[in-house]
């Protein structure tokens, strides 16, 4: 049956690009490989200047792969193309910019270092500053590297930061070190590193039966002080926000490790929350070739319409932005999305109106602990 | 209530709670015998722009008063608002529970309407009650870093940061419950601006070679972050170094540190560091690092704006005159640069050269 499981994804898998974690030797060999074979080309009897295909990030190109035996879904990308070419004026420079930045990685990779994105900014400036004239430039070369060489963004030497945070009933060892009980960390919880290669190492214990992912800090922060989890037995994790790489890998271990217990979102009442739902879930299109390995199934507890209607009173209601009915379009025009949750966000968008998840201190400050715990022990989750 | 502002004795919260009861018996005393309740609330600044030196900012006195009467119904208003608040902060102390400020505006929406206005009553409690916004069990997320030389417990929890120098701990945010092993073994305090030198130090392993703290406040520093580096300074007799961009909002977050902000001027004691140095990096020193040409960017018009209002304030010209001077060369070459700037030639050459040497060789102001 577990052999049925591990394959279930077979068929999907041919269609689907991935980028792959490598340690520096190989992404370096990758690079002299990319340059080899444009050289070989330049050196042809009919000589030739290669274009560079770069597997496409829009969302032409995702697919949803639904689950076959089990829950989870995910957004990849797949064999769709863009090439930049330098005879085409309007790619031109974003092909000289691949280039430059492959070199500066191979350069950073030999001096086995890691760099930040403003660090690199500000070489590639020094370096050639015509065709970096922002940040902005920087993040999408690096993005286009990663779909060349489909190697991760981490493996191409450049430094993440973690921002998440876990706290509640679990253990967590580093090899050769002192077991960090998550549960008396405090407020802030234990600081998910950004290294990836660290929190592979970890060793995971727990007697928790459920994981909670909460959008935002300060939520966080007020459930871990009140120690939620030692009334409903759980591991409360945040990212602050839209998840980076390392808190969604930290997710995905555990949910391998627990694979039995239940994964809850808490987010905002509005459709930025639900897309910081939505990207534990499925991953992203941005981070396509990368983020699909680390979706889990999430399920979403709240806040949802329900209790907007019977727990929110009208003035704690705020007004849609443009910029959340965008997100909302989005969503709604992506297919990986559930039909209850698309009801969910047509509400959204109809009523014009979003609520935080601090809306509940309404009703006091014992409310949140209560309202969390009657929705799980009434398994009241999409 | 003008002036200095009476100590808290170890009991904080009914110390507090006694002073709410005086508050309200006052108010309603007044209101009892038909007459309308004043209240007297204290102005407090961390600057101004007087350039006669006589100013009282930031020491703690106040500069003036506010008096708000029910003869006004902008004020009506905003008494209304201050005992709600009140109220809610007076169940926080009795029952032990800590509560934000977005919390706080979610109990009565329709009567605050605004976040603002719940911030301001809560600065205005602050003043009434000559204490501070923990003190009333109001917290917000703790944004800092620490990595280093340290070991302190928050609470009874232990956090032995010393056993991983390169590792980040989160900056507690109930810094009044936090012990500091006093231990001796760091020689200084760096504090940086930005998360990404903070993590430029930590991937160079910097703790591993230079016995000191590191400290972040990933950008302008909240209150936890301050309070913290206040408490170390305190307790550990340390020198504190301070690492910023070259360019109006490092210098800010740097003024910032040492001399608060005009949001907490009513807390300043306890929350400015005047010990800290700026260590780095000065208009004055880019020359003489050699930063290449590409890495100066122009001071945008804002920027000007910014430094020309920074060099205004009378806590330079008092206080700093290194940090005016340097200012006004910043203003004078009209280019700014960030401290990633170090790092174009040799990765290693913040962690490696340029820190060490500068606090080696005493070289900041």
């Amino acid at each position: 049956m577990e052999e049925l499981c591990k394959s279930s994804i077979f068929f999907s898998d041919q269609s689907l690009c991935y980028a792959d974690i490598l340690s520096p030797p190989e992404v370096r060999a990758r690079i002299e490989v990319a340059v080899l074979n444009f050289l070989k080309v330049l050196n042809a009897p009919t000589p030739e200047i290669s274009d560079l295909p770069l597997i496409s990030r829009k969302s032409s190109n995702s697919r949803v792969s639904r689950g076959l035996l089990t829950d989870v879904s995910w957004i990849f990308l797949s064999q769709s193309f863009c090439k930049r070419s330098l005879m085409r004026e309007n790619t031109a420079k974003s092909f000289v910019r691949v280039w430059m930045v492959m070199k500066m990685c191979y350069q950073i990779l030999l001096q086995e270092k890691r760099v930040t994105q403003r660090e690199l900014f500000y070489k590639l400036l020094c370096d050639s500053p015509d065709y970096f004239p922002s940040q902005l430039q920087v993040n999408g070369t690096i993005q286009d590297l990663v779909a060349l060489l489909r190697c991760s963004r981490f493996s191409l030497g450049i430094m993440a930061s973690g921002r998440g945070a876990v706290a509640g009933r679990l253990l967590l060892q580093e090899p050769n070190k002192e077991a960090v009980d998550c549960s008396t960390c405090g407020s802030s919880g234990y600081a998910i590193s950004g290294d990836l290669n660290l929190l592979e190492k970890l060793i995971m214990k727990t007697d928790a039966r459920y994981i909670i992912v909460v959008e935002k800090h300060a939520i966080f922060q007020r459930l871990a002080e009140d120690c939620v989890f030692n009334q409903i037995p759980s591991i409360l994790i945040t990212a602050k926000g839209y998840p980076d790489i390392a808190t969604r890998f930290f997710l995905h271990r555990m949910s391998r490790a627990f694979p039995e217990m239940p994964i809850l979102g808490l987010v905002d009442w509005n459709p930025a929350g639900l897309a910081i739902l939505c990207t534990y879930k499925f991953g992203s299109i941005g981070m396509g070739l990368e983020a699909y390995r680390y979706a889990c199934n999430v399920k979403w507890l709240g806040m949802r319409m329900d209790d907007i209607s019977q727990l929110v009173p009208e003035e704690s209601l705020i007004n849609l932005k443009p910029k959340d009915l965008q997100i909302a379009k989005s969503l709604l025009s992506s297919d990986v999305l559930q039909d209850s949750y698309k009801e969910e966000l047509a509400t959204m968008v109809e009523s014009g109106r979003r609520a935080e998840i601090e809306a509940l201190y309404f009703h006091g400050y014992e409310f949140l602990g209560k309202y969390l715990a009657t929705k799980i022990v009434q398994a009241n989750y999409i | 209530m003008e002036g200095k502002r009476s100590c808290l004795s170890s009991s904080i919260p009914s110390d507090l709670l006694r002073r709410i009861r005086k508050l309200t018996l006052s108010i309603l005393t007044n209101l009892s015998n038909g007459q309308s309740p004043v209240v007297q609330i204290d102005r407090f600044r961390n600057y101004c722009t007087e350039t006669s030196g006589n100013c009282y900012c930031n020491c703690g006195i106040s500069v003036g008063k506010e008096l708000l009467t029910l003869q006004r119904e902008c004020h009506t208003r905003r008494l209304d608002v201050l005992l709600r608040v009140l109220l809610v902060v007076q169940t926080l102390l009795q029952q032990n529970r800590h509560g934000s400020k977005r919390d706080i505006y979610y109990m009565h929406p329709t009567v605050f309407k605004e976040q603002s206005v719940v911030d301001r009553a809560i600065n205005d409690i602050c003043i009434l009650l000559q204490c501070s916004r923990h003190n009333l069990n109001v917290v917000s997320v703790g944004n800092g870093m620490v990595m280093g030389w340290l070991k302190f417990s928050e609470a009874g929890r232990k956090f032995d940061c010393i056993n991983n120098p390169n590792t980040a701990y989160p900056v507690p945010v109930h810094v009044e419950d936090v012990e500091i092993d006093i231990i001796g073994v760091a020689r200084y305090i760096l504090v940086v601006e930005k998360e990404s030198v903070f993590q430029r130090l930590a991937n160079d392993s910097f703790c591993t070679r230079n016995r000191c703290i590191v400290v972040t406040g990933r950008g302008y520093p909240d209150v936890p972050t301050r309070r913290f580096l206040r408490l170390l300074i305190e307790k550990l007799h340390l020198p504190a170094y301070c690492l910023v961009d070259c360019d109006p909002y490092g210098i800010d977050i740097l003024t910032t540190y040492r001399f608060g902000s005009m949001q907490m001027a009513y807390d300043a004691k306890f929350l400015c560091v005047p010990e800290i140095r700026w260590l780095g990096v000065f208009p004055s020193e880019v020359e003489k690092y050699c930063l290449p040409q590409h890495c100066l960017l122009p001071l945008t018009r804002e920027d000007k704006t910014r430094v020309e209002a920074m060099l205004l304030r009378c806590y330079l010209r008092r206080e700093a005159p290194q940090w005016r001077f340097e200012l006004d060369l910043l203003l004078a070459r009209g280019l700014k640069c960030e401290i990633e700037a170090l790092s174009v030639q040799s990765l290693s050459f913040l962690s490696e050269e340029y820190l060490p040497s500068k606090i080696r060789g005493g070289v900041y102001i």
